[in-house]
C-alpha cells in the first residue's frame, strides 16, 4: 500500500497547478479593482454618517464577516441564475444562463465580499486621520476633492496598507472555494490531474505549494510598496 | 408549476439543520482548546531568546498564513494516512472528524500565536520591571501584572479569530463531515437540487447570528476586563 510519493506525478502537476495561476491572478486583481473604490465610497458614507446608505453598509459588513465565503458563494452560485434567466426571459434574450462561464459568477462573489473587507479597512484607516488635516486643507483653499486626494488619503493609504494586503492574501486564498463553481483556478486543475490516478498527496502538495510562493510573493510586493509609501510620508513631513 | 422561490423552505429547513450545529461547535471548540495550547508553545518560541525557535515559529505561520483552509484540509485528510503509512500505521478509517480538528488545530494555533504574541508585546517591558523591583516573584509579575493586561489586548484578537475559525470550519463538509453544512447539502441532494438556494439562505442566516452572537459576546467580555485599564478612549 505505502510505495512513497510519485515524483514525477509530483512535479508534472506543479506546472499544471501553475497554469491555474492566472485565472486566480485574474479574479483576485478584478475584485480588487471593483472592491478598492466602491470600498472607499461606502466607507465615507459610514463616516459621514450618510443616512440611508450608513444603514446598508453597516448590514452589509456585518453580513459578509458573518457568514462563510463558501456559502455566500453557493447563494450567488443559486441565486443569479435564477435572477438572470427570468431577467432573459422577460426581455427575449436568447441566452442560455448555464452557459456562461464561471468565472463571472467568481467576479461577482469575491467582489462582493472584498467590498465589504475593504469598508472595515477604509474605515479604520481613514479615522486614524486627524479631522484638523482635513479642516486645515479646506481652510488654505483646497477643494473637499482636491483635500482627499492629495492630504486624506495619502495618509490613510499608509496605516490602510497592512490590511489590504492581508485582505489581498485572504482573497487569493478565498479563490481556492472556486472549484465549487467550477472555475479553473489552481485548486481544481491539480484536483482533476490528480483524479486519473488517485494521486491526492501529491497533487495537494503542489497546491501548497503554488499558494506559499503565490502569497509570499504578494506580501514581499506590498512590503515593498510600503517601504515606499512610508518613505514619501517622511519626505512631505 | 412550483415556485422558484419558496420562503417556506428556509423556516422549514431550519429545524434540521439546528441540531448539527452541536457537531460544528464540537470541531471548533476541540479545535480551539488544542488550537489555543499549541498557539501558546508557539508565542512562547516566537518571544523566547533562541534564534532557532524564533525562525521556526515565524516560518510555521507564514507557511499556516500563506494556505487555504481548504487546501490544508485535503492535505492533512490524504496526506496523515499515508504518512502513518510509513510507520505502519493504518489510518485510513479515522473517522473524518479527527482530521478536521487536525486542520483547524494547526491553523488557529498560527493565529493565536500571533495573538498571544502581539498582546504580550504590547505590553510595555517597564512594567514587568516595576513589579519584579517592587518584589514580585517574575511568575507573580506575570499572573498579577502583565497577564491581566494582555489579556484584555487579545480579546478582541481572539473573538475575531473565532469567528474565523468557524467560519473556515463551514469546509469541512468537503471531506464528508456532516456538520450544519454537511447535512444542507444532504437535504438539497434529497431535494433533487431543488430549492438550494432557500437551504442555503437559512445556513447564511444561522452563521451571521452566530457571528453577531459571538461579536456581542466578546464586547462585553472586554468590557468586563478593561475596567482597570487606563489609557486614551478611542471608541
Amino acid at each position: 500500500m505505502s510505495e512513497g510519493l510519485n515524483y514525477t506525478f509530483l512535479i508534472d502537476t506543479f506546472f499544471i497547478a501553475l497554469s491555474g495561476v492566472p485565472i486566480t491572478l485574474l479574479v483576485t486583481i478584478v475584485a480588487l479593482l471593483i472592491a478598492l473604490p466602491l470600498g472607499f465610497l461606502l466607507a465615507l458614507t459610514r463616516i459621514n454618517q450618510v443616512p440611508v446608505l450608513n444603514w446598508f453598509s453597516r448590514i452589509y459588513v456585518s453580513f459578509v464577516r458573518g457568514t462563510p465565503i463558501i456559502i455566500q458563494i453557493f447563494i450567488v452560485y443559486a441565486s443569479v441564475p435564477l435572477i438572470l434567466s427570468l431577467f432573459f426571459e422577460k426581455y427575449n434574450i436568447n441566452i442560455n444562463v448555464y452557459n456562461i462561464n464561471p468565472i463571472w459568477y467568481a467576479f461577482i462573489v469575491f467582489s462582493f465580499s472584498t467590498t465589504a473587507i475593504l469598508i472595515e479597512v477604509f474605515r479604520s484607516a481613514l479615522s486614524t486621520v486627524n479631522k484638523g488635516q482635513l479642516e486645515a486643507a479646506q481652510s488654505v483653499g483646497l477643494s473637499n476633492f482636491q483635500a482627499y486626494r492629495r492630504i486624506v488619503i495619502p495618509q490613510a493609504l499608509v496605516v490602510a496598507l497592512p490590511n489590504i494586503c492581508t485582505a489581498t492574501v485572504n482573497l487569493i486564498k478565498a479563490t481556492s472555494l472556486g472549484y465549487a463553481m467550477s472555475l479553473q483556478e489552481i485548486t481544481l486543475k491539480a484536483k482533476v490531474a490528480a483524479n486519473v490516478g488517485y494521486n491526492y498527496v501529491e497533487a495537494y502538495i503542489d497546491i501548497f505549494l503554488v499558494y506559499i510562493i503565490l502569497c509570499s510573493l504578494v506580501e514581499y510586493g506590498f512590503k515593498i510598496y510600503e517601504k515606499r509609501l512610508r518613505r514619501y510620508k517622511y519626505v512631505s513631513a | 408549476m412550483e415556485k422558484y422561490f419558496d420562503v417556506s423552505y428556509i423556516w422549514s429547513s431550519l429545524p434540521i439543520l439546528l441540531p448539527f450545529l452541536k457537531v460544528t461547535f464540537m470541531v471548533a471548540g476541540l479545535s480551539i482548546i488544542f488550537g489555543t495550547f499549541l498557539g501558546l508553545i508557539l508565542a512562547v518560541m516566537k518571544l523566547g531568546k533562541n534564534k532557532i525557535a524564533q525562525k521556526t515559529a515565524h516560518f510555521y505561520t507564514t507557511i499556516l498564513r500563506c494556505t487555504p483552509s481548504i487546501v490544508l484540509l485535503f492535505l492533512v485528510y490524504y496526506g496523515v494516512p499515508a504518512l502513518a503509512d510509513n510507520f505502519g500505521l493504518y489510518l485510513h478509517d479515522l473517522n473524518t472528524a479527527v482530521f478536521v480538528v487536525i486542520t483547524f488545530t494547526l491553523q488557529f494555533a498560527a493565529i493565536m500565536s500571533e495573538v498571544i504574541r502581539s498582546a504580550f508585546d504590547s505590553i510595555e517591558k517597564g512594567q514587568f520591571e516595576a513589579a519584579v523591583s517592587v518584589g514580585l516573584s517574575p511568575f507573580q509579575a506575570y499572573r498579577r501584572i502583565i497577564f491581566p493586561q494582555a489579556l484584555v489586548v487579545a480579546l478582541p484578537n481572539f473573538g475575531n479569530g473565532l469567528i474565523a475559525l468557524l467560519q473556515e470550519g463551514s469546509l469541512a463538509y468537503t471531506i464528508g463531515l456532516i456538520d450544519i453544512v454537511g447535512k444542507a447539502n444532504l437535504i438539497i441532494a434529497a431535494n433533487y437540487n431543488t430549492h438550494a438556494l432557500e437551504i442555503f439562505i437559512a445556513l447564511a442566516i444561522v452563521y451571521w447570528v452566530i457571528s453577531i452572537l459571538i461579536e456581542k459576546f466578546f464586547g462585553k467580555l472586554e468590557k468586563v476586563f478593561s475596567k482597570g485599564k487606563q489609557t486614551i478612549n478611542t471608541n
